[in-house]
């Protein structure tokens, strides 16, 4: 494993890191308070600040420092996590995020925006309310805060008062950390650290913190050995030894928890400022300490590398340690410390106990892999492959076994069933949540909504909704631009909130959900809801519509998805440069989807998006239409029935309807629809399906005949030829024709009068 | 605390004990139960604390045994980490007759 796949698997932990310090700043933004949380929040920076540091990416260092010395702040009850502190809390998780891009992708940050977060949360970790951007340069940001802190924080700056009127004060024990100046002796401070089992297998080790320790002043021991069990009884891997140090430091508390740092969440740690006049506390003074000698450099040959691994490129093992600690790639170390693990195995048997230990250590360890996304779409293609090599071969068996009854034919059953299944699993691999993507969308909305000045909630529903991973990728840039529009056009601002009896702050709400075998995804606010009176205007000046056009409300509300229109008066740097809506209706489209619109004046709009699960395989039904082959999508039909000429009736030139059950249903010759035939086809010699449209009504679309029900893999139109109205996609048949997979909604809307634009050749895509 | 018909044993410890050593250690340690031990810690370059928690678990069950356990030899580097450490070995030392 070479450096560079080190820092890759960094910056993999980092994306999940941030993510997790998004979503657990968005839960105490929520109210919650569990200390769990705040925990998590401060972990997930700090696993970014360690590992950041083994590759010595110094601005991400720097910042995830300043930032870690805030959410310190918070987690040690210092700073109250009020709405405040929290927003400027928020905007530092998408700088760090930024950086952390910068630091894999290249590029640039900006300084100004990042230099001002610091500046804050500076402030913050003080006790000041947060300086305005015109403030001061800050003080060097990398370097360690310095102990004993300034003094105490004015009450006055203090952040926000709570309802009685008082103000929380950030309260430091370092301000007790006496008056260096005046008294010669350094302080000192007693230090408990009890490591965890963890703390060694993870590739620490207590010698070299202590080690570490004793360097910073002067030092005695006190080593507590009382759990240690009789030799027998005892797991060689367990922690038993804690200790206890006595320490005299000029360099500070922090000096001494960042000896620390890395092994913070294997040990369990106390580091006490104990008054320099009297040296240790009673209690320590009743332990026997060992002082410890200050010559120590028979220990400093060895490397900077944890004991348990196996020596490597010396500056590999040095990152492998870094990172290892920060937890941030528990895999590699995991790695590590297999390989050791199999060098070491031929030494001697382990304990029973140990082994127990170390199995379940690697169960733990194996729930997840992470495997490059090119192999995964490498089995895909070939399972697809597979999927139509089966489905030629049972055609070709079909064709040559009249009667159906061999065992060939039994066995291709069993084949078919068995493709099925690799096919259905290798999917679920691609499958993830959308979570990703909603989070994505949090910081969009808070970006949005400080340019705005609008303020804005973002909720979401149904994050963990699974969808295959190129839809998650394609996703997000229709629904950042989306979201703009939401919040930009959607949302009124405050005060016209408050004068329309709604609250200042807007909402939007982005749920996901899965409905016949489609993800669903609806982005609703409740802002103002679409001016149809100015939309109409803005298309009869574009020349969209004639002036004296006579549109629903609905067939309104749709032409915002034309290209070229906006309705913004004037160009913003958010949206409203007139490519939005049809920009994010032609990349749904692209990916097999949908979008709705619905919207309520004064109540908001709600975009309703339908995508596919998956953009490899549709289960379909296989239909001759006009002696071409197409393949319908199975989740669109409802029923299929044999028209009887007494329940087909003719209303008006053109349009024929089919009685079912005492409801009548508009009759769409798909043959005509797709321009197939001049003429339409008699609906009794054919085979109607009953299909749902995204919009809600039923269609029957007459075909000439069913040829069978199967599964086929999706072949996209779009990247190998063009977009083809009317056709979703195409796929390669049993027989290796290639048929055209119909978009039942398309040709529902064309039914409806609205054009297919069929100047675009279809014979060309058949 | 030494019986007199325990056999004599002898063990060399690696240059190297950290936390793969451990269980080696262990299971060297083990398999002389019921000896008189003497321990040569002479070409002990590093030693991290698992393996210190070992040879003082071996200590205390020897003792329990009544067989004596003894460091014989021991390098600056494994005195140096067990006074860091906070462990006194200054009993286990052979003493010389």
């Amino acid at each position: 494993m070479d450096m560079n796949e080190i820092k890759e698997i960094f910056f993999q932990e980092c994306e999940e890191q941030l993510a997790e310090l998004e979503s657990g700043l968005l839960r105490l933004n929520d109210g919650d308070r569990d200390p769990e949380t705040v925990n998590a929040v401060f972990r997930a920076v700090h696993s970014i600040k360690g590992g950041a540091g083994a590759f010595a990416l110094d601005d991400l260092v720097s910042f995830a420092h300043v930032f870690e010395t805030t959410l310190d702040c918070v987690r040690s009850n210092k700073l109250e996590p009020t709405q405040e502190v929290l927003k400027v809390m928020l905007k530092s998780a998408d700088v760090l995020a930024d950086l952390t891009n910068v630091a894999r992708d290249g590029g640039s940050v900006d300084q100004a925006r990042s230099a001002q977060l610091i500046r804050e949360l500076e402030a913050l970790a003080k006790g000041e309310a947060p300086p305005a951007a015109e403030a001061p340069a800050p003080k060097a940001a990398a370097a360690p805060k310095a102990a004993p802190a300034p003094k105490p924080a004015p009450v006055a700056a203090a952040a926000a008062p709570n309802d009685e009127g008082f103000l929380p004060v950030a309260f430091s024990f370092d301000d007790f950390g006496g008056e260096e100046e005046a008294v010669i002796e350094h302080p000192a401070y007693e230090v408990v650290f009890k490591p965890k089992s963890e703390l060694y297998t993870k590739g620490n080790e207590a010698t070299l913190l202590l080690r570490d320790l004793s360097r910073l002043g002067e030092m005695s021991i006190h080593c507590n050995m009382d759990s240690l069990p009789p030799l027998d009884q005892m797991d060689p891997e367990a922690a038993y030894f804690s200790w206890k140090v006595s320490i005299k430091t000029d360099k500070g508390e922090d000096a001494v928890r960042t000896v620390f740092e890395f092994a913070e969440w294997d040990c369990e740690l106390e580091v006490i400022a104990v008054d320099a006049g009297e040296g240790a506390s009673s209690e320590s003074e009743e332990l026997p300490m060992q002082p410890v000698p200050f010559d120590l450099s028979a220990l400093d040959e060895e490397p900077h590398a944890p004991l348990g691994v196996v020596e490597e490129e010396e500056q590999i093992a040095a990152a492998q340690e870094a990172v290892t600690a920060a937890q941030t790639a528990s895999n590699v170390v995991q790695m590590a410390g297999n390989a050791s693990r199999a060098a070491a195995a031929d030494k001697g048997a382990a304990a029973a106990a140990a082994a127990q230990n170390n199995a379940q250590q690697a169960s733990a360890a194996g729930q997840t892999i992470r495997v490059d996304l090119d192999r995964v779409d490498r089995l895909i293609n070939l399972v697809g492959e597979l999927v139509i090599n089966q489905a030629m071969l049972s055609q070709s068996v079909i064709e040559n076994d009249s009667n159906g009854v061999s065992s060939i034919n039994m066995g291709l059953e069993e084949l078919q069933q068995l493709t099925r299944e690799i096919q259905d699993s290798v999917m679920a691999i691609r499958a993830q949540p959308v979570k990703p993507v909603f989070q994505r969308m949090a910081r969009t909305v808070r970006e949005i909504a400080d340019i705005t000045g609008k303020s804005v909630r973002l909720v979401t529903e149904g994050e963990n909704t699974e969808v295959d991973k190129t839809v998650i990728d394609k996703l997000a840039e229709p629904l950042t631009h989306m979201i703009r529009n939401a919040v930009d056009h959607g949302l009124e601002m405050p005060e016209k909130r408050l004068a329309a009896g709604k609250s200042a702050e807007g909402t939007v709400k982005l749920t996901a959900k899965h409905r016949s075998g489609r993800i669903v995804i609806e982005l609703s606010d409740d802002g103002a809801g679409i001016n149809r009176e100015k939309v109409r205007q803005k298309a009869i000046d574009n020349d969209l519509i004639a002036a004296d056009a006579n549109l629903s409300d609905e067939e309104i509300d749709n032409l915002i998805f034309h290209a070229g229109f906006s309705t913004a008066d004037k160009v913003s740097d958010l949206s409203g440069r007139g490519v939005g809506m049809d920009v994010v209706k032609r990349s749904i489209q692209a990916l097999g989807g949908r979008i709705n619109i619905s919207s309520k004046p004064g109540q908001g709009s709600v975009f309703t998006m339908s995508l596919p699960l998956t953009l490899a395989v549709l289960d379909g039904m296989v239909v001759t239409v006009a002696g071409q082959t197409l393949v319908v999508p199975l989740t669109a039909i409802v029923e299929t029935l044999q028209p009887d000429a007494a329940a087909i009736h003719s209303f008006g030139a053109t349009q024929r309807l089919i009685s079912i059950r005492n409801s009548f249903c508009p009759l769409v010759d798909v043959g005509r629809i797709l321009n197939f035939r001049a003429t339409q086809a008699n609906p009794v010699e054919g085979v109607a399906l009953l299909v749902e449209s995204e919009g809600g009504g039923q269609r029957a679309l007459m075909v000439d005949a069913i040829q069978g029900q199967r599964q086929v893999v999706i072949k996209s139109l779009e990247a190998n030829y063009t977009h083809v109205p009317g056709i979703a996609a195409a796929t390669i048949l049993g027989d290796g024709r290639v048929a055209l997979i119909l978009d039942v909604d398309a040709v529902v809307a064309a039914s409806r009068g609205q054009p297919l634009h069929l100047e675009t050749s279809l014979a060309a895509a058949g | 605390m030494a019986t007199r018909k325990a056999a004599q044993k002898s063990l060399s410890l690696a240059p190297v004990l950290d936390l793969n050593e451990a269980n080696t250690l262990h299971g060297k340690l083990m398999a002389l139960r019921g000896n008189n031990l003497v321990i040569d810690a002479s070409a002990v370059e590093r030693v991290g604390a698992l393996c210190v928690q070992v040879l003082l678990a071996g200590a205390k069950s020897w003792e329990e045994d009544k067989h004596s356990f003894a460091f014989s030899k021991v390098s600056d580097a494994f005195t140096k980490t067990t006074q860091l450490i906070g462990v006194n070995i200054d009993h286990l030392m052979a003493k010389e007759i």
